[in-house]
């Protein structure tokens, strides 16, 4: 058979999100392979023209709605950039212990969606159970289950309810113990060993020159986590280490991630034990000063920057939305040529592509 | 008592009620139309009307159980998947029962669907392949035997063991599927049912291989080719206790055939979205679906009837009865497998047919030759 | 844990996957059942702070106009009623198939009249019955029911028409809180409260001979909203700003010696110009709106 260009198209049931690849086939093995974003574009960076510093957060919390307190937390550090506002230490640990709980929820959801990729419904099925675990955690603190609206410019938006503490450390204990059930589940079977091991290699080298952050940089074995090499926040203070791994296939980006969980757990317990008592919130004031403000954050799939140009009125004047996965899409022909057909569904499942945030 | 002496004890009771009436109304007309009754009448009570539609009856009895138990196997494909899964199973529609009347909800919806044949396609192919594909299957169901005395034949002779050579027929019918499937994948005119196409045949036919040297070793062990002969032979120890090794590679070949997970590349794969039965709406696609379930049907009672002892068992209960319950145990263990692990890659389910499977259906057979020539069978 | 590498295939092949559905299953009948809610028989029950529908306490709430104005979607409108008790007011309608839930509104609302319920099930078949007018959402009895999560302290409130301008107040404070400013024209001084500072001791309110402080409770505001700035110049006194302000902020007050002599020797009324009582301004904007001529300047707010 001629080679041909196969479009895994836009409406397409394993692709999560609407975008295109199209690969070059030779019988079963892939050639070439391109990928094309842009079917979801909003426009959210022009919503954000026009509106008041306050009314922009429920509008990035919708960039990535798997993970969407990172964004609305990156756009408040960056404003607090701009604006020059202390933050009281209260409002900096719930932060703190609500992202890394947003953290493992999404990690499990693209553990969902990975393995149904591989045929395995049963991993949808018991990941969303525990993640349910965490949703209710974090909609009692905040009132809604998939777009938070919580973090606000200089705290949070209101104090913690009752039973935080126990509920979270419950809920971390039980998720320590569903890691070891799934590493039953996936690893021990030689079949989901077969589909991932040696698959989908990335090295180092191109890794790095690509522009690659996250689960799959640290796969392919640099250690580099913006929140142990550029703290932001409260992190400093608390200890943990980045997980890294040393070989680039597919197997190590699944490892990486759910070691990430067992990390997030860790974090989670510190920051609610050593959490002050005192305010939550500051008042921040209404007009944002003349010049610029940055903000760098690790979100799930990698490092996620925003750059706001205020220019003395209470409406920013620009906002710049810097997402991982819109960079992280262009090393896919390194990891796609030579592979066969059946093997794009792992290897763009190990991406964790959320198309939200690459379209903005 | 036989099935045939049932059913025809059936019929001619049947045809003696009709016939009361249809003499009476022929003695009551004038003699033009009353000559015509009488000899309809005569036609019916002969020997030789009564024998053919008294096999007719026997297949729709066996159809019928047939149907029932492919329903029966959807029901518990679900509700087992929804309790292993941590959810309920089909529950609303019909409440009571535990939700068995889904399958009837679904099959009235399939029928209601309007059927699509696209333009380009070869119609004489895409019509033909469901036929070939169902009509084959129904044609390998109808000479495996549920009980001593429950088969399709005659009583010709009581002492018979049925048609000989049944077995080797069934497994002949069961084989003519991977055909119909190329058919159906090539003539959607569709890039993606031709792939799906030709991995199904690919992977059927690699697999129909190992399982029949696994059905010859038992051949071997009980001298004949008939499920009677079989059966009998095994009325001292099931063949599966020795042959256990040729019990689990059939199981194994026996989902791969039927195209079930973790084998079920061709079909649901994330990538080719429905695989060859992508073009086929409404009912054809539910013809599809449902000889899929048939054909796991089929495989269960062939593994019972070649290595669990067919029928077998305690008297308490009738033949045919521990039949099924034995498929139904094959076929539990199969779903068990199956929503447990992921899909396979295709080159590696045609890896693990020729590399592994055959040596072991080999070993199988050497095994066989082995018990045999030393006499204990 | 984290470096290590696992060998394929270690363990069963296939054994322990199929031993933890197993456990799955038995475990859903002897556990208890499994984990799903059948919806329409049975309802996920949801915290306090779930952001629900709307509903409004049309006698806490002043018709400010906050909400509206904050509101990312433009999902709030104002509509001018008449109640039996209230008399003409004007009060918001929330539409709810452009409102994202965000909780901005309660947030804002100076005086905690708006809130969000636990409802959620807001469906309908045609779009113009997701537009719920004040009259739907009102509901005067919610705050009793609801446990309250907004700080809120009892402060001095201030009553510029009863103000004598005696100083009293300014001078019982242990704190140093109360400054007399000088009212420009009007050649009396007001007291102005940093209410920042204040500890609630109600030592001017005992003190003040006319009662024009009071004590009332003030929820805490996160929010910083925008001040009018008063140009004196452009202010003919027509007391429009006066009428507009929900929060009764705003004070005519004469000024002596503007008395015009008319024609028949009689003196004529003074003139009148506007005093702000800042400590009370909610931020809404209607009086910068009300003045046609454009004495009041309050940047950020919608005209």
């Amino acid at each position: 058979m001629a080679e041909m260009w196969i479009n895994m198209g836009p409406q397409h049931p394993m692709t999560h999100g609407l975008w295109n690849l199209r690969v070059k086939v030779d019988g079963e093995t892939i050639v070439d392979a391109q990928p094309e974003v842009g079917y979801l574009h909003r426009g959210i960076e022009k919503l954000v023209e026009g509106r008041t510093y306050t009314q922009v957060i429920p509008i990035t919390d919708r960039l990535c709605y798997g993970s969407s307190l990172t964004w609305s937390h990156l756009y408040c550090l960056t404003a607090e950039n701009l604006m020059g506002v202390e933050v009281p230490p209260r409002a900096e640990y719930i932060r703190v212990a609500a992202i890394e709980m947003q953290r493992i929820a999404s990690h499990l959801m693209w553990l969902a969606a990975y393995s149904t990729d591989l045929g395995l419904m049963l991993g949808f099925l018991y990941t969303m159970r525990d993640r349910e675990v965490f949703i209710d955690i974090l909609q009692a603190l905040s009132g809604s289950r998939l777009t938070y609206n919580y973090p606000r410019i200089g705290g949070v938006a209101h104090d913690v309810p009752p039973n935080f503490e126990r509920d979270t450390l419950r809920a971390c204990n039980y998720m320590e113990k569903k890691l070891k059930e799934y590493e039953d589940l996936f690893e021990g079977s030689k079949v989901f060993m077969m589909r991932n091991v040696d698959v989908g290699l990335l090295k180092k080298e191109d890794a790095m020159n690509l522009g690659v952050t996250g689960p799959p940089l640290r796969a392919s074995g640099v250690k580099y986590d913006l929140r142990k090499d550029m703290p932001y926040s409260v992190y400093p203070e608390l200890d943990f280490e980045p997980v890294t791994h040393p070989d680039g296939d597919c197997y190590a980006r699944y490892r990486v991630r759910m070691d990430e969980m067992y990390e997030s757990c860790k974090i989670i317990r510190q920051a609610v034990q050593k959490m002050p008592k005192g305010k939550w919130r500051v008042v921040a004031p209404r007009n944002g000063p003349v010049g610029t403000g940055l903000g760098r954050v690790e979100d799930p799939r990698g490092e996620g920057v925003m750059y706001i140009v205020g220019d003395g009125t209470d409406r920013p004047y620009r906002l710049k939305i810097r997402s991982p996965i819109f960079v992280t899409v262009s090393a896919a022909p390194k990891m796609l040529i030579g592979y066969k057909m059946a093997d794009v569904v792992a290897i763009m499942g190990g991406l964790d592509m959320c198309i939200g945030e690459t379209d903005r | 008592m036989n099935l045939f002496d049932f059913c025809y004890g059936l019929i001619h009771w049947l045809v003696d009620l009709i016939n009361n009436i249809w003499y009476r109304l022929g003695d009551w007309l004038p003699w033009w139309f009353g000559d015509f009754f009488t000899g309809v009448g005569d036609f019916a009570r002969s020997h030789g009307h009564i024998a053919v539609m008294a096999i007719l009856l026997e297949v729709l009895i066996i159809i019928i159980i047939a149907l029932i138990n492919v329903l029966n196997f959807i029901w518990l494909d679900r509700k087992f998947m929804g309790r292993m899964f941590d959810f309920y199973g089909p529950y609303y529609v019909g409440y009571r029962i535990g939700g068995w009347l889904q399958n009837l909800a679904d099959g009235i919806k399939l029928f209601v669907k309007e059927i699509i044949t696209p333009a380009k396609a070869d119609k004489l192919g895409f019509l033909l392949a469901p036929i070939i594909y169902v009509g084959s299957s129904f044609l390998a169901l109808a000479t495996i035997p549920l009980g001593r005395q429950f088969y399709i034949g005659t009583n010709a002779d009581p002492l018979s063991t049925g048609v000989e050579a049944s077995a080797l027929i069934a497994f002949a019918f069961f084989a003519i599927a991977p055909f119909s499937i190329l058919i159906a994948g090539w003539s959607s005119n569709n890039k993606y049912t031709l792939i799906g196409g030709m991995r199904s045949a690919a992977q059927m036919m690699s697999y129909e291989i190992p399982m029949l040297l696994t059905v010859a070793s038992v051949f071997l062990m009980a001298g004949s080719f008939g499920f009677m002969g079989i059966v009998d032979a095994q009325h001292d120890i099931w063949f599966g206790i020795p042959l256990f090794i040729g019990l689990v590679t059939f199981i194994i070949c026996l989902a791969a055939e039927v195209e079930i997970q973790p084998f079920d590349l061709p079909e649901a794969e994330a990538e080719l979205v429905e695989g060859w039965t992508t073009e086929y709406c409404g009912m054809r696609f539910g013809l599809f679906m449902m000889t899929g379930y048939l054909r796991g049907y089929i495989g269960g009672a062939l593994a019972t009837a070649l290595f669990l002892g067919g029928w077998h068992g305690p008297a308490f209960l009738p033949d045919p009865i521990w039949f099924l319950i034995k498929a139904y145990i094959v076929f539990v263990l199969i779903e068990w497998a199956r929503w447990s692990l992921p899909r396979v890659r295709v080159d590696q389910i045609l890896n693990i047919g020729w590399k592994r499977l055959l040596p072991m259906a080999i070993l199988n057979l050497m095994i066989a030759v082995l018990l045999k020539t030393a006499g204990w069978f | 844990m984290a470096q290590k590498r696992k060998i394929p295939g270690s363990g069963g092949i296939v054994i322990r996957p199929m031993i933890r559905t197993g456990k799955q299953f038995v475990n859903s009948f002897i556990k208890g059942k499994p984990n799903t809610i059948l919806y329409p028989y049975q309802i996920l029950d949801l915290p306090p702070t779930y952001r629900g529908k709307h509903t409004l306490d049309f006698n806490r709430c002043i018709g400010c106009g906050n909400c509206i104005q904050i509101c990312p979607n433009d999902c709030m409108w104002m509509e001018k009623l008449e109640d039996p008790e209230l008399g003409k007011i004007e009060r918001p309608g929330v539409d709810m198939g452009r409102c994202l839930f965000c909780g901005l509104c309660v947030e804002v609302c100076p005086t905690v009249a708006i809130h969000h319920t636990v409802e959620f099930e807001l469906a309908d078949y045609k779009r113009d019955k997701l537009r719920y007018g004040p009259k739907e959402l009102r509901d005067d009895k919610f705050a009793d029911k609801f446990k309250e999560e907004r700080t809120k302290q009892r402060l001095p409130v201030l009553d510029m028409s009863k103000c004598t301008s005696c100083e009293k107040c300014a001078g019982a404070c242990p704190e140093m809180v109360i400054a007399m400013m000088p009212i420009e024209n009007v050649g009396r001084s007001k007291p102005e409260i940093n209410l920042a500072k204040c500890t609630s001791c109600e030592k001017c309110v005992i003190v003040c001979p006319e009662k024009a402080l009071e004590m009332k409770e003030i929820y805490e505001s996160y929010f910083e909203m925008p001040e009018p700035k008063f140009l004196l110049k452009d202010c003919t006194g027509c007391g429009a700003c006066a009428k507009a302000c929900p929060a009764d902020a705003i004070y005519m007050l004469e000024m002596p010696g503007t008395e015009k002599i008319l024609k028949d020797g009689k003196k004529g009324k003074p003139k009148k110009r506007a005093v702000f009582v800042l400590e009370k301004c909610v931020g809404c904007g209607k009086c910068f709106r009300a003045c046609k001529f454009e004495a009041i300047e309050m940047p950020g707010v919608r005209k």
